[in-house]
This record gives structure tokens, sequence and C-alpha cells, in this order.
């Protein structure tokens, strides 16, 4: 009986409140179904997109402040965002680039040199692109308004204050001194008319300020300059971020991905991808990520396994090949065995380069080759030149009985020779070992005194507490950066010696060098590096190894995709990416 | 107890500030912030290196930058990392990553762990109690960078490969659903008779059940659909009840039936409400289950409401959750095909710019977390189990079990009521330190699937030697682990009257 009812008033609560529930849903019924054809509808497949992965996120828009410049962060992204009146070219040279401006030597004595930039040429706020940016740049690089970051001085405290107005389109640059690199000088950096309006001027203001040298004036503008940029935790203010090349800064996603789009208002070819997505993917994780499709082009660090990982997938193309980056030995010139030029001469002819080059770098990279000399590197036109001119070559095979022979006549007997690096890195644990292996037969006895302390402030290197340094430099093919490497230090001491950790001299070598810094003509360069190869060969300052392997990979439904050997990284011609 | 908890927060920040000093020194010894501009020999490196220095204040000792950051943090301030950027925003962005990604794994590791932990305690010395005790020693061992790439191969490429033409082969049928039946059969407890038909049952149901969804083409457009999520629900009710209430008051059970057949007859009315949903709306929807719910099992409660009352809320949210999923596997199709038909993702929280209503965004975001979530569960599941297993069988043991069976009270009361309800008492205090351990970061499942959380943050902070962020990120675990260490204490005196009598 009682469960009866019990029943029953079960049922008639159910049904109620179905009835009820039925009603409320049904109250919203009419719009909802009106959507629900749209709504359940799936987005399309991005099919327009091209996806890079990187491992560093992007921390700023602007990469030129010495808090923020970093190699490769703000290249990856801002390649083809933001870019120059030359870049990069795929052997690692300069290519100039006449979309945004032409430019041309008018005069040696001052060097001058004439930029005509693009009528067409605008930011993609509709702002005119010319003389203001030049001032902005001139005033942030000069070192004479100390308010604003650069990263260095070193260019644009050559060059005189531009005598231009807002609007021009035609901007002479006069050197104070000649400057070897003047083409690679970075003109086009960031957008004057933003950073003049966050610093409360008119563009006109601004101009004037950089001008009278008003630094008060230009105060709030360098802050701006320093830190509005910068990212955190959100991308700031797109209407800060104008963008002078084929895309612009479109979303960032804080540690996903930023997405860059087509810039509608580009006055040159415009970019074939609709959205270029560049996500933030550790190195080691790329390959996977590669390999299910959530990234289209990879970069990762070379290694035998991930080289291995990538070769047994289908539809996707590995490029191996070197990069600006390579290994050398340096001699001790301050204290030590190695004073003895002979006894460096049984030391290079006792280390086995092609061996080394055999057993760890070719497994990364078939085609690799002992790099025989030491500021231009094997994938560069005037390679095989070079090394002819300074005799490079003929050091890459081993001679024990010479080397020996050599070693016996200095009298040193069994020789004690200490190679520092930095550890833990395996492959130059592995260099030690060959060498080791090697030498010894001469009559060497090589130590390993690798530390993980060897880079640090009072570390082996910086105190010349090595016998020969086994480390790496990054190179570029401009030839501002190395020439102090060779240069004869004031002081061997660690501030001193500035690169050249061994503390190597040469005085007939110091004034090639002086030279080539102030050479303007790229054909003459060239000749002079031979000479400082030879100079540097005959001298056995240093040996260099190989350049480290660079790996790219890609899937094959994209087209275009060329790596680039220098730091300008793949995504140099990123508007050319397509997909299918 | 306020004058206990009042001391112990003292002595904890006491000693938390003691860490914070001796975590500073640590990681401004850990290496060489300039490692990496050493080896440039561009005319940059040496700017870079004078701003790195200004930035890091390398130039005065470790002990003076650290009293700098401590006053800074006095003010509220927690500083800046050596690009200028505040490590609050970072840190906050880090905290919802990782919150986002530990914490469903967390609850769904110690529910399952704890209720294989209780099934073999009460099968002690079973097979199934071998077979798990080494299944959990096996997963416990496992380290999770190659459980997080083996799931990446197997789980998300060859898995979004097969999806393609998802039919399953029939050996991989013939060994799935005998694999099923040998666990089903390790359960039951009885006679080998008994077993062998377990066994029969497992086998049959798994295998046709697999062969169907194969040949149905189901894991191509999957859904569960109305009579699926009827049955089941009802099923799930009625079995909930039994275990909770058993068949001698059949209250409860009805008003968990009742909330269950509600929510499954509104499956059709709910469809066009379903497709225009939005977060809010779904929050929305629950409550208005629990509130039928609830009502539902006042009224058919009678005497058992306290009983009554849960079972219903449980019955209705499961119900709930069924129709969910169901709505939410039928956007599969569509973001299959959205994400060029590799729907299980390796890499990252969410397909970059992704765009589409909540069921396609939600199931984004669930194929993103669904390899890192599988993989911290299985490595977490082992501690769960093993605990509750030792501490169920404890409280097994002890005389007042003994006492209660005496009695003459169904096994099912003496276990749900007696044994459980004790048993779990120790374990509140692992899942709060748990809890606790979520606030440091899941390290390696960050990094392997490239989630920005606190582990990440700490180690990309700590290898630039960068001591700012790295201390954001221990604030934030060293305050979690005082913080739910407290809770643990507070929630044992709760529980255990024994404590907060003594």
């Amino acid at each position: 009986m009682s469960y009866a009812r019990r029943t029953g008033r079960f049922l008639a609560v159910a049904t109620g409140a179905a009835i009820l529930l039925t009603a409320c849903a049904s109250g919203e019924d009419k719009p909802a179904a009106n959507e629900s054809g749209s709504a359940s509808s799936a987005p399309a497949a991005a099919d327009t997109t091209v996806t890079h992965a990187f491992e560093q996120e992007l921390n700023s828009y602007n990469g030129y402040t010495s808090e923020e410049y970093s190699s490769q962060n703000h290249i990856v992204v801002n390649n083809r965002v933001l870019q120059d009146v030359w870049g990069y070219s795929t052997e690692g040279g300069v290519k100039r680039n006449p979309e945004v401006a032409t430019y041309e030597k008018v005069s040696d004595d001052p060097l001058t040199v004439k930029y005509t930039f693009n009528p067409k040429a605008v930011w993609s706020d509709g702002a005119d692109i010319g003389c203001a940016d030049v001032m902005l740049t001139w005033a942030t690089g000069s070192g004479k308004f100390t308010d604003f970051s650069y990263i260095s001085t070193e260019q644009w405290g050559r060059v005189e204050l531009p005598d231009c107005k807002v609007g021009d389109k035609e901007i002479t640059l006069k050197y104070k001194q000649p400057f070897v690199d003047w083409e690679a000088l970075d003109v086009l950096t960031m957008p004057a008319h933003i950073v003049a309006e966050q610093g409360g001027l008119t563009v006109e203001e601004f101009v004037d300020a950089v001008k009278n040298g008003d630094k008060g004036k230009l105060k709030k503008a360098a802050e701006f300059y320093n830190k509005g940029w910068l990212f955190n935790g959100k991308m700031p203010d797109k209407k800060l971020m104008p963008a002078s090349g084929p895309f612009v800064i479109d979303s960032y996603s804080p540690g996903q991905s930023i997405t860059l789009a087509r810039n509608e208002k580009y006055w040159g070819e415009p970019a074939k991808a609709a959205k270029v997505v560049i996500r933030f993917i550790p190195q080691d994780e790329q390959v996977q990520a590669l390999q299910n499709g959530e990234t289209n082009i990879i970069e990762p660090q070379s290694n035998p396994d991930v080289v291995a990982q990538l070769g047994g997938l289908n539809g996707v193309t590995v490029k191996t090949g070197d990069q600006f980056l390579f290994d050398h030995l340096t001699f001790n010139f301050n204290k030590g065995p190695f004073k003895d030029p002979n006894l460096r001469k049984a030391f290079a002819l006792c280390v086995p380069r092609q061996q080394i080059v055999d057993n760890l770098i070719k497994p990364q990279n078939p085609e690799a080759q002992t790099l025989d000399v030491r500021n231009v590197v094997g994938f560069q036109p005037q390679y095989a030149d070079t090394v002819a001119f300074a005799g490079g070559d003929k050091w890459s095979t081993v001679d024990i009985e010479a080397s020996k022979k050599l070693l016996s006549e200095s009298g040193k007997g069994k020789l004690k020779v200490r190679i520092g690096y930095n550890q833990p890195n395996p492959r130059r644990t592995q260099v030690v070992e060959l060498i080791k292996a090697s030498c010894d037969q001469a009559g060497f006895d090589i130590v390993d005194t690798g530390s993980e302390k060897f880079f640090a402030d009072g570390g082996d290197l910086a105190n010349t507490n090595f016998d020969v340094a086994l480390f790496g430099w990054s190179g570029s093919a401009l030839n501002s950066g190395w020439t102090s490497t060779y240069h004869t230090v004031e002081k061997c001491t660690p501030s001193g010696k500035g690169n050249n950790k061994g503390c190597y001299s040469n005085k007939e070598l110091d004034k090639v060098l002086d030279e080539i810094l102030s050479e303007t003509d790229p054909t003459k360069t060239v000749d002079l590096v031979k000479q400082v190869e030879k100079t540097l060969w005959d001298d056995l300052m240093s040996i260099p190894l190989y350049s480290q392997p660079a790996l790219t990979a890609w899937s094959e439904n994209v087209q275009n995709v060329v790596p680039n050997a220098s730091q300008a990284s793949v995504t140099w011609n990123m508007h050319e990416w397509a997909i299918q | 107890m306020l004058a206990f908890i009042a001391r112990r927060l003292a002595i904890s920040s006491l000693v938390l500030l003691a860490a914070t000093f001796i975590m500073f020194v640590l990681v401004a010894l850990s290496g060489d912030p300039l490692a990496d501009l050493r080896e440039q020999s561009t005319p940059q490196a040496q700017a870079q290196m004078a701003a790195r220095i200004k930035a890091l204040r390398l130039d005065v000792p470790i002990p003076v930058r650290y009293f700098g950051w401590l006053t800074d943090l006095f003010r509220g301030d927690l500083g800046v990392d050596k690009s200028g950027h505040a490590v609050s925003s970072q840190l906050a962005l880090a905290t919802t990553a990782t919150l986002q990604l530990v914490v469903i794994a967390t609850l769904l590791g110690a529910f399952i762990g704890i209720m294989i932990g209780v099934v073999s305690a009460l099968r002690q010395y079973s097979s199934f109690d071998h077979g798990i005790t080494f299944a959990a020693f096996v997963c416990f061992s496992l380290p999770v960078f190659w459980v997080a790439t083996m799931l990446k191969q197997y789980m998300a490429i060859e898995f979004n490969d097969w999806l393609r033409d998802p039919v399953i082969p029939l050996w991989v049928i013939g060994l799935v659903a005998v694999f099923a039946g040998l666990v089903w059969a390790s359960i039951y407890k009885g006679r080998w008779k008994g077993k062998l038909t377990t066994f029969a049952i497992g086998f049959a149901v798994t295998a046709v059940v697999l062969y169907a969804l194969s040949a149905s083409h189901w894991f191509a457009d999957p859904g569960l659909g109305f009579p699926f999520i009827l049955v089941v629900s009802l099923a799930a009710a009625a079995g909930a009840s039994t275990l909770v209430a058993g068949w001698e008051n059949l209250q409860p059970m009805y008003a968990a039936l009742a909330s269950a057949g509600v929510g499954a007859l509104l499956y059709q009315p709910l469809q066009p409400v379903l497709s225009d949903a939005n977060l809010l709306s779904i929050l929305g929807l629950a409550l208005l289950t629990i509130v039928v719910s609830w009502v539902l099992g006042h009224t058919l409660g009678g005497l058992l409401r306290r009983q009554a009352i849960p079972l219903a809320v449980f019955s209705g949210l499961l119900t709930g959750g069924l129709i969910f999923v169901d709505r939410i596997l039928q956007a599969w199709h569509s973001y299959t095909v959205s994400v060029r038909n590799r729907p299980v993702a390796t890499i990252g929280s969410e397909t970059p710019n992704y765009s589409g209503d909540f069921w396609h965004v939600s199931l984004d975001s669930a194929m993103h977390l669904l390899l890192p979530t599988l993989a911290l569960i299985l490595i977490g599941l082992a501690g769960h189990s093993r605990y509750s297993r030792a501490s169920m069988l404890e409280v097994m043991n002890q005389d007042y079990v003994r006492t209660a069976r005496a009695k003459g009270l169904p096994e099912r009361t003496v276990i749900i009521k007696h044994a459980f309800r004790n048993g779990m008492i120790p374990i509140t205090t692992i899942l709060a330190l748990d809890f606790a351990g979520v606030f440091s970061g899941a390290v390696v499942t960050e990094h392997v699937f490239g989630w920005r959380g606190l582990g990440a943050m700490f180690t990309k902070s700590l290898k630039e030697v960068d001591p700012t962020p790295v201390m954001g990120c221990f604030l934030v675990a060293g305050a979690a682990i005082v913080i739910w260490n407290m809770v643990a204490d507070i929630a044992y005196a709760y529980l255990d009257p024994r404590i907060r009598l003594s």
C-alpha cells in the first residue's frame, strides 16, 4: 500500500520535474535552434596557416635594447615583421633589400652612404617610413641619448647626425670613421611615430629634439622605447606594434604561440600564407610535434638521436648543413709550453682533425668537412680560395712521426698538455679523447681538464689557466665582430684580454686587422681576410676543428622552406612559405 | 584551536623565511649567469653582459641581493626577472597553467587509485591483488619522460593515423577481451565455476562492444545516444544506492533512480539548449540538477533523507555528465576535420588560434590535456592504491570491524560504513600533501608536453641563474605546503573525534 503510494508520488514528481525542465528548455529553444546550424559546424581547417616551432618565447617587440637583445628570439619572430634595408642571405652574406630602400656608397672619404627609401614604404598603420625612423635609430644607437637602451654603439657611434626632415625619403649618412660593415648597418629599426606619440611628442617635435640633443624632452619616449614593448604576460596593444614587413603580429598566447598575419598594407610582394604561427615547443619535443602535424617546420639543435629520429619519418624533408658556430683549439701564448712555435706545430701535427669530423660530425651532417680557416665558413663562396691561400688544408692529416720528431728536438720529454673546456659537453669530451689517443703516441701526455666552471668568472678560460682551450665561437659574415679576437691585448688579465683568450699577439697582423675594420670595399676585405687566415696558420694561433652541424626539417606539404646558415634562421623567407 | 593555528602559522612563516634565504643563495651560486654570452664574438656581447650584470646585480654580494629582494617582497612586489618582466604576471600565468594541468590528474588519480586500493584490500592475496600490486610497482618505477614519449607515439601519433580508418583488428579485440575477462574473473571471489562464468561474461561483453564499435566506425563519429544514457544512468543510480543504502530500505534508491531518470528523459529537450552553451549555462544546468535532485531526494527519501539526498545528487550529476560527454562527442567529427584529422595533441595547451563554439573549444582543451593527464595518473596511481590498500587492510583487522560482523551486520554495511570511512582518514593527509605538491608544478610533464607552468618557470629561471622568478615559484610552493599541511591537520581533527578529544 505504502509502496504504491510512494511509487505514485515518485512518478508524479518525476514527470512534473521533466515537464518543468522541458518548458525551461523550450523557452530558449528558438534562438538556440537558429544558431545551432552555425555553432555545430566546426571551424574550417586553417589551410593557409604555416606553423613553425621555436623553443623560446618572445619577450618584447623591441629586440634592440641591451636587455632584450638576443640573436635568436627576435630574429625568428620579427624576421619578416620588422625588416631592414638589408638581411642575411642563405650563405650568410649581406643581402640588400630594395623593397625597403636602395643604397649606395657615394664617397669613401669621408665614408658617405645615400639611402633612398621606397616611396611606397609605410608602416602597417599607414605611417610613412623614412627620415623620422632613421632619426630614431640614430638617437638610440649613437650613444648620445643614454636614456635609450641600445645594444651597441659600435655602428651608429661612428655616424654623424643625419640631416633630413620628416617625410624625407632620401637620407645620407656620413661616417666620422670608416666602417667595414657599412652595408650591414641597421637603418630601419623601430617605428619612430609610435615612440614619439608614446613620449607625448609629435613626430616633428621628436625629430627636432633629436637634432637639438634635447635629452629631457625625450625622457618619456626613451622610457617607452625600453619598457613599453615588453610582453608582460600579454602582448602590448597591437596599435603600438606596426610592422614594416609583410607580416604583422596578430595574436599571442603566453607560453603557447605567437601568430603573424599578412600585412594588408604591405607595398611589396605580399606574403603567400595568410598566417604564420610560431609555437613555443621545447627542442626535444619538436620531432614528435612535427610527426603529429602540430608544427610544419622545426629547427632543433642537431644531435645524432634527433637526426636518426627524423630519418625514420615519412613525408618530411630533412636538411643538414654547417652553421656559423665553430669549435676550435686555442693555444696559451701567455705561459706554458706553447709559447714555443715548434711545440705548437708538433701538437697541430697530431690533432686528428679529419677523424674528429668523421667520428663526431658526419653522423649528423654527411657532407661535413674539417673547418680549415676560422672566419670563413664552408658554405661561403670565398671559402675554398681562402683555405688555399692560407694553407689550412695541409693541417688536416696527422703525422705522428713528424710530431714526435719536433717534440724530441725540443727536449721536453713527455710533455703534459692540459686541454680545458666547458662541461658537460659530451661532444667536446670525445674530441679530447680522440686528441689524447693520437697525440699520446707522439709523446704528449694529454690531460682532460674540462670543468663546469671553465667559462665562469675566475674560471680557467678567464684566468688563462690552460695549455689548450677547446671552445666555440659564434661567427657571422660581418667582419666587425671577430677582429678583436686576434688583436694584441693591452694586458693579459681576465678583463683586459677580451676575446683573445690565449693572449696571442702579432703586431703585423694587428695592422691588417685595423685595416679590415676601416675597409669599405667588400672585395678588398676578402683579400685582407685571406691574409689574416694565412698569418694565423703560420703562427698556429689556433686550430679550427669543425662547424657545428645545423638541422632543419619540414613536412613536405610546405613549400619554399629554405634553411639559412646565418643567424637569420629558417624564418628569413617566411613570406614565401605556402602550404597545400 | 585558533591559538594552535596561529602558532603553526607563525612558526611556518619563520621556516619559510629562512628557506627563502637558503634558496636564494643556492640559486645564485648554481651556475654562471653569463655562460651563454661567453662564446659570442659579436660586438654586442659585451653590452649584453653589462646589461645582465646590472639586471641581476651581479656586482654586489649575494646577501645584499637577497635583502634587496626581501625588501621588495615586504612591499608586496615580487620583483622582475633579468629582462625586466614582472614576476607576478609570469607567476599568475604559470599557476593557471599548472592548475589546469595537474588538478584533474590529481583528482582522477586519487579517485581511481583509492578505488583500486580498496578493491585489492578486499580481495587480499587474490590474483587481482597480485596483478594490481605488480602493475602499481611497474608504473611507479617508470620515468615520466619515457611514459610521455611512449604515450605521444602510440596514443597520439599512431592513434591519429589509425583514426583515418578506425577498424579494430580481430586479434586486438580478442586480446583485449581475454584481458578484460581475466580482470573480472580475478575480482570475483568464489569457486572456479563462478570465476569461469565471470570470465566468460567479461570476455563476451568486451568482445561484442569492441566489435560493434569497430564495425560501426564509432571512433570516426562517436556519441553515446539516448538509450545508452538512460540505461547507464539508471544502472549507476541503482548500483550506487545498493552499495551505500542496500536493499533493505528502498527510499534512497527511488530517489537516485528518479533523479537519474528525470535527467535521462531530458536528453532530447536539452539538445537545443546545449548547442548554444557556454561555461556559465553549463554551470547553471549543473546547479539546477543539484537543486532538483536535492528536492527529489528530500521528498522521496522519507526517513532516510541523509542517504537519499547525496545519492540523488550523485545520480543527477552523473546523468548530466553523461549528457555532457555525449554532446561533446557530437562535436568530435567536425573537430577532427578542423585539426586536419589529428585530434589527439602531443604538445601545448591549445591549438593556436582555434576558434569554435563551446564544445569545440572544450574538446580542444580536452585533447591537449589527455596525454599529460594520462601520464600523471599512471605515475600517481601507484602511490594512492598502495596507501589506501594498506590503510584499508589495517582497519579491516580492527576489533570494531570484527564486532560489527559479530553483531550480524551485512558485509556491505561493515565495509562501507565501518571500515571504509575509517580507512580513509589517513588518506586525507596524503591527499592534502598531494595538493600542496600540485603547486610545485610537474617539472618533467610540463616540459615534455610544452606547458608553461610553475615547474617550467622554475627550471627555466634556474638554468638562467635568475633568482627572482625562482623565488616566486618557491614562495607559491612553500606557502601551499604550509597551508595544506594545516588543512590536513584540521581535517584530521574534524574527521577523527579521538584526536579532537585528546
